[in-house]
């Protein structure tokens, strides 16, 4: 009891479970462990890893952002539109590329600075906020496109998510971005102080409302980064891009060990969350199970890893 | 002689390692109103919390009724037939008076509430109660003093056989406070025995058969209330405990002033507060709960608006600022509940310690933390206020001591180097060794030309370390103390005339 | 307590909202007002409102039930795949029943026992919920028989009555037990203070249990109302039927942060409204792509009109406790 207790509160609790779970299933999964199927992987992981990294910050200040499957979809066909082949304004324009990767962002970072300004200074809750920018803005990208795909993007604007080389270093910067503020900046010091004890933070001279705002800020600008992948490597923009992956990118954040109830939380940890979702989803499509198995055995981990949460936070509060 | 009602027997009782009740006995006979008194903090609730099963003792016994008690829970107390008034009211303001009274035990007919029948019960122990009110009232329509009333309704629903009342009138006005006597004398004729806990000396004399004075979590006296003058309590109440030492000052108040408050008033809670701090000045605030302390020192730090008067810092006006510029200002507010708005308790005691400074260790425009002089500050300031030397780092301060993490809210403050200091209770609840230390580095600080302003309900720990104390009762500063007449007796006696004299109605404009 | 002019505005803001949507769309069109539209928006809106009752139990704890539409999902899939084997359709509707009631003890069990977050450990049954019943239907839409499609329209005065007769049943069902059953006034104090209720006595796991359970039911209930309405199962059944449901109880007047609000006329009357507005889209011929966007647009409202209801008690900004179940059990 004593061991297990120390495994689940360890931090590299989820890569031990990702170790378990390859080598339990290697034998069985025919390929998993060949190089094509573990360049998939690594494929598959990256806009996971890119915008579970913001929802790490917002995670950390106590708070969820569940609109940033919506963002990704809208960021998604916004930049498209503009720049697509078959009618977009910008089509053929030397401008066309940058114009594009910065609409992305810019729609990211601008849902993030609503829902910021609801949670901070509305004071709304944020769960309810962003899952009505969640329904709202899938439902603008959705109307804005009359649910029709967006083909015929230039080539430099697929470049990023396109090449998996590319995609990894915009990843990677991303991440060590996130992590390098959460914990080398005054920022992230606020950010987990807002998340850890808002009192005490207040008391202690903490802007809240600015850390909470930027938080919401920086989590909407990784989704449009994440767009920006998803686009260039499905070669379109589509206005139901990551439509029912919002469970996946929560779920990877809290699996790899940040805490639902605020304060705690790793860019690595996340890491660590996004490699094995991404394992379990890779294999079990090895072992051809069905859409729906792999969405009850997913549904079932995530519950399982709120579960050690709670318990974790209870050993934690204990001790 | 009569039965006895209740026995507590070498109940001893810590919070965070921190003796609050030690081996204290006590006997309550059947029929009888036992008063309870002594300073804040002497564990007169925690024992009231313990009868009413909030909390469960380290060690010792409990009787009731010669039969051994252990409540796991106020359920289990109001089963045995205790019932508690609490000092904080705890009512569901959502719902009606009668569901409030019978909650867990509603009349029911095939499973549907019997309005009828609740109606008739609760208008019987509402009439009891003296509360000529609908029973279908929502609480939340109520005044604090009707509440008051209602918890007692409550209490009668249960028909216990012991009542504790902890500090029932500190939100009555007078009208409400007369109304809640007469209706103690009506239980007491009806054989109830009663515990009443209060700060109002006059109360007691009126009420009790006998009185026990608590001190430092002791039985300090306890007989037949006629033997106990009310300058005999206070003094039973202030007695010296001879553990502590104060260091002696080594320096005197400069005369320039450094903080200056006219006339701070936020309604209901403050009215009307002037005062001076100088520098190297260590400047007392005395009262009793509920006179304001807290609010007073939340105004001077910005946390809650003014609705009158000016802050004045080092001449500068600040009452515009937000903490964070008051902060920037050279101002530090030590608050005093640490594990409430003190500390992060789950994140590492660096990051306590550093969390307000940081913001000057940083390298613009990105906000870059200068780690290693940060670490280097931490480190320093962890000496300073003697820190425990075992404990690593980036070990959570929820591991720490209750001594060890004050002295970590006190280090995150000093590395901010603050010129005036608000420290609301900054020995509470840690162990007689910190204590010295922390009254140490206080001298030091005001040696070094801090202005210090301290809260405290140890009315010597103000004797020992001010140069000045100011006694504030129901919002207002009611005396002004020089250190040459300073006496307990006398300061805790201004407290309470203070707050005697001004019900809370009219502290309210 | 004084009730300030502003208040009062608040308090009857979904009463208020509702009078002007419907003058304007009547205004703007003259069929809206028909006796025969105003039925159909009634209809139209039961399986929801149904639905929507259940959450408010969930809501009114301080919890939240995410599930709300993959368990009207399961239960449809249940029923149809019942029907389609040739059972009766009334075993098939108990089982359709059972289902959502099961469904719904997972949630309790996870919340109540597990202590796991209220939105977290629903949003992990929606999605286990949703793979279930894409396993049963096999991804595929399944079309009802007429046994079926008729129990949905048989007329009587001219009016199909079942599925309002359903909805009535089930919001005097429900307001009966919050408003009138020591059951219900429990689960208001446990909503109110957790910890409080549960110094006072009130078994609140056991209460935030059947509060799970019974959205768990009402959800099936609104499910197979629909089901007689459209007649199909689709894979796309019940999709963001949780958030319709949340979003009309919190236009009712439930609040998020727990203890306050009714069934009725509250969260029926928040059902309503929001299929009003949806109707008088369809009557105004509006894209039906601008539906999702009007809706969530309700439904910030209604967040927003309930958290300055609530700024008084919320000190600080931030936390997602307030909306995400039961914080002071926690300790």
């Amino acid at each position: 009891m004593r061991i297990l207790r120390r495994i689940v509160a360890s931090e590299y609790l989820v890569l031990f479970l990702c170790l378990a779970w390859f080598a339990a299933l290697a034998p069985v999964a025919p390929g998993l462990a060949t190089p094509r199927n573990l360049a998939n992987i690594l494929a598959a992981l990256l806009p996971l890893l890119v915008v579970a990294t913001g929802q790490t910050i917002v995670l950390i200040t106590g708070g969820i952002d569940l609109s940033v499957a919506s963002v990704i979809a809208l960021a998604s066909v916004a930049g498209s539109a503009l720049v697509t082949g078959a009618g977009g304004p910008l089509a053929g324009s030397p401008l066309a590329v940058p114009a594009g990767i910065l609409t992305m962002l810019a729609v990211g970072a601008g849902v993030g600075l609503l829902n910021g300004t609801c949670v901070a200074a509305l004071r709304m809750p944020p769960f309810m906020v962003t899952l009505a920018t969640m329904m709202f803005f899938s439902g603008l990208a959705i109307w804005s496109t009359q649910s029709r795909s967006i083909h015929h993007l230039p080539p430099g604007l697929l470049l990023a998510g396109g090449n998996v080389w590319i995609s990894a270093a915009v990843a990677l910067t991303v991440a060590l971005a996130v992590h390098l503020v959460l914990r080398r900046t005054l920022l992230g010091r606020w950010i987990h102080a807002a998340g850890q004890n808002p009192k005490a933070a207040l008391v202690s001279g903490v802007p809240l409302q600015r850390t909470l705002i930027l938080a919401y800020l920086l989590c909407g600008l990784a989704a449009g980064v994440a767009a920006l992948l998803i686009t260039g490597r499905l070669e379109t923009g589509s206005p139901v891009h990551w439509r029912s992956q919002l469970l996946d990118i929560i779920g990877a954040v809290v699996i790899g060990g940040t805490s639902l109830y605020g304060g705690r939380g790793a860019v690595a940890w996340t890491a660590g969350g996004v490699l094995f979702l991404t394992l379990i989803d890779n294999s079990l499509n090895l072992l051809s199970l069905s859409h729906f198995t792999i969405m009850m055995v997913k549904g079932s981990v995530i519950l399982f890893a709120a579960y050690l949460d709670t318990w974790r936070s209870r050993l934690i509060a204990a001790a | 002689m009569t039965a006895k009602a209740i026995e507590l027997q070498e109940i001893d009782k810590r919070f965070f390692g921190v003796p609050v009740l030690r081996k204290v006995s006590l006997s309550v006979f059947c029929g009888e109103t036992l008063g309870l008194a002594g300073e804040n903090g002497a564990g007169k609730s925690t024992l009231m919390n313990i009868l009413g099963g909030n909390l469960q003792p380290d060690s010792g016994s409990l009787l009731l009724a010669g039969q051994p008690y252990r409540p796991r829970s106020p359920h289990d107390a109001a089963k045995a037939g205790i019932a508690f008034i609490h000092q904080e009211l705890n009512l569901f303001s959502n719902l009606s008076i009668a569901e409030n009274l019978f909650l867990t035990d509603f009349p029911t007919r095939a499973g549907i509430i019997d309005r009828r029948v609740l109606r008739r019960r609760t208008g019987e122990l509402l009439d009891q109660a003296g509360l000529n009110l609908s029973p279908e009232t929502p609480v939340h329509r109520l005044s604090s003093g009707q509440r008051q009333l209602v918890e007692i309704a409550k209490a009668l629903s249960l028909d216990p056989k012991v009542i504790l009342f902890d500090e029932p009138t500190t939100s009555l006005t007078q009208r409400e406070k007369e109304h809640l006597f007469s209706l103690v004398a009506r239980l007491q004729s009806r054989g109830l025995t009663l515990i009443y806990i209060s700060h109002v000396l006059a109360d007691l004399t009126r009420l009790c058969h006998r009185v026990a004075v608590l001190r430092d979590g002791q039985v300090a006296g306890c007989g037949p209330m006629k033997d106990f003058s009310h300058d005999r309590l206070i003094t039973l109440m202030v007695g010296r405990s001879l553990e502590v030492q104060f260091p002696p000052p080594t320096s005197a108040p400069a005369p320039e002033p450094i903080l200056e408050a006219r006339d701070l008033t936020r309604r209901g809670k403050i009215s009307g507060v002037s005062f001076c701090l100088r520098r190297g000045e260590i400047l007392g605030i005395a009262g009793l709960m509920g006179s304001g302390r807290t609010e007073l020192a939340r105004l001077l730090f910005g946390l809650d608006p003014l609705t009158g008067g000016s802050i004045h810092l080092e001449g500068r006006p600040v009452q515009h600022l937000s903490p964070r510029q008051r902060i920037a200002r050279g101002l530090a507010f030590l608050t005093e509940d640490r594990r409430e708005d003190g500390l992060c308790l789950d994140a590492s005691i660096t990051e306590n310690i550093s969390l307000v400074a940081a913001a000057s260790y940083t390298r613009r425009p990105l906000g870059w933390l200068r780690l290693d002089s940060l670490r280097l500050a931490v480190a320093m300031i962890r000496e300073r206020v003697q820190l425990t030397s075992t404990a690593r780092d980036s070990q959570p301060v929820r591991t720490l001591s209750g001594g060890n993490q004050q002295k970590a809210v006190l280090a995150k403050w000093l590395l901010a180097r603050p010129r005036v200091l608000l420290l609301d209770e900054p020995t509470r609840g840690i162990d007689v060794g910190a204590k010295h230390e922390i009254y140490t580095l206080i001298r030091q600080l005001s040696a070094a030309g801090a202005g210090i302003l301290i809260i405290s309900s140890e009315i010597e720990e103000l004797t020992g370390l001010c140069d000045r104390i100011l006694v504030l009762a129901s919002g207002c500063l009611h005396d002004e103390i020089p250190k040459a007449a300073f006496d307990p007796e006398r300061i805790l006696r201004s407290a309470m005339a203070g707050a005697a004299a001004s019900t809370p109605s009219s502290a309210l404009p | 307590m004084i009730q300030s002019p502003a208040a009062a505005t608040l308090r009857f803001a979904p009463i208020l909202l509702f009078i002007l949507l419907l003058a304007a769309f009547g205004l703007s069109s003259p069929r809206f007002l028909e006796p025969q539209n105003l039925v159909n928006i009634a209809l139209q809106s039961s399986s929801t409102a149904i639905a929507a009752t259940g959450m408010t139990f969930a809501l009114l704890t301080a919890g939240v039930d995410l599930s709300v539409g993959a368990i009207m999902f399961v239960a449809v899939a249940v029923a149809g795949k019942m029907i389609h084997h040739g059972q009766p359709v009334a075993l098939a509707f108990c089982a359709a029943l059972a289902a959502g009631a099961a469904f719904g003890a997972l949630n309790g069990l996870l919340v109540a026992r597990l202590r796991i977050l209220a939105f977290i450990a629903t949003l992990g049954t929606l999605f286990a919920g949703r793979g279930f019943g894409l396993w049963l239907t096999e991804t595929r839409a399944m079309n009802m028989p007429e046994s079926v499609t008729r129990l949905g329209t048989d007329r009587w005065l001219g009016i199909p009555w079942m599925p309002l007769a359903v909805l009535a049943v089930v919001c005097l069902l429900a307001h009966t037990v919050l408003v009138a059953t020591p059951f219900g006034r429990m689960i208001y104090a446990a909503g109110h203070d957790a910890e409080a209720a549960r110094k006072a006595g009130v078994p609140v796991r056991r209460v935030l249990f059947c509060v799970y359970l019974i959205s768990g039911v009402c959800a099936a209930a609104g499910g197979l109302v629909a089901l007689t309405q459209t007649g199909a199962v689709s894979p796309k059944f019940g999709e963001q039927k949780e958030f319709a449901a949340i979003a009309a109880a919190v236009l009712g007047g439930v609040s998020l942060f727990g203890g306050r609000g009714a069934v009725l006329p509250g969260t029926l009357l928040g059902a309503l409204l929001i299929q009003t507005v949806e109707n008088g889209l369809v009557i105004l011929n509006a894209n039906p792509y601008i539906y999702p966007l009007v809706a969530s647009g309700v439904i910030f409202l209604a967040v927003l009109l309930d958290s300055i209801r609530n700024r008084a008690q919320l000190s600080l900004p931030g936390g997602c406790q307030a909306a995400a179940g039961p914080s002071k059990a926690r300790s």
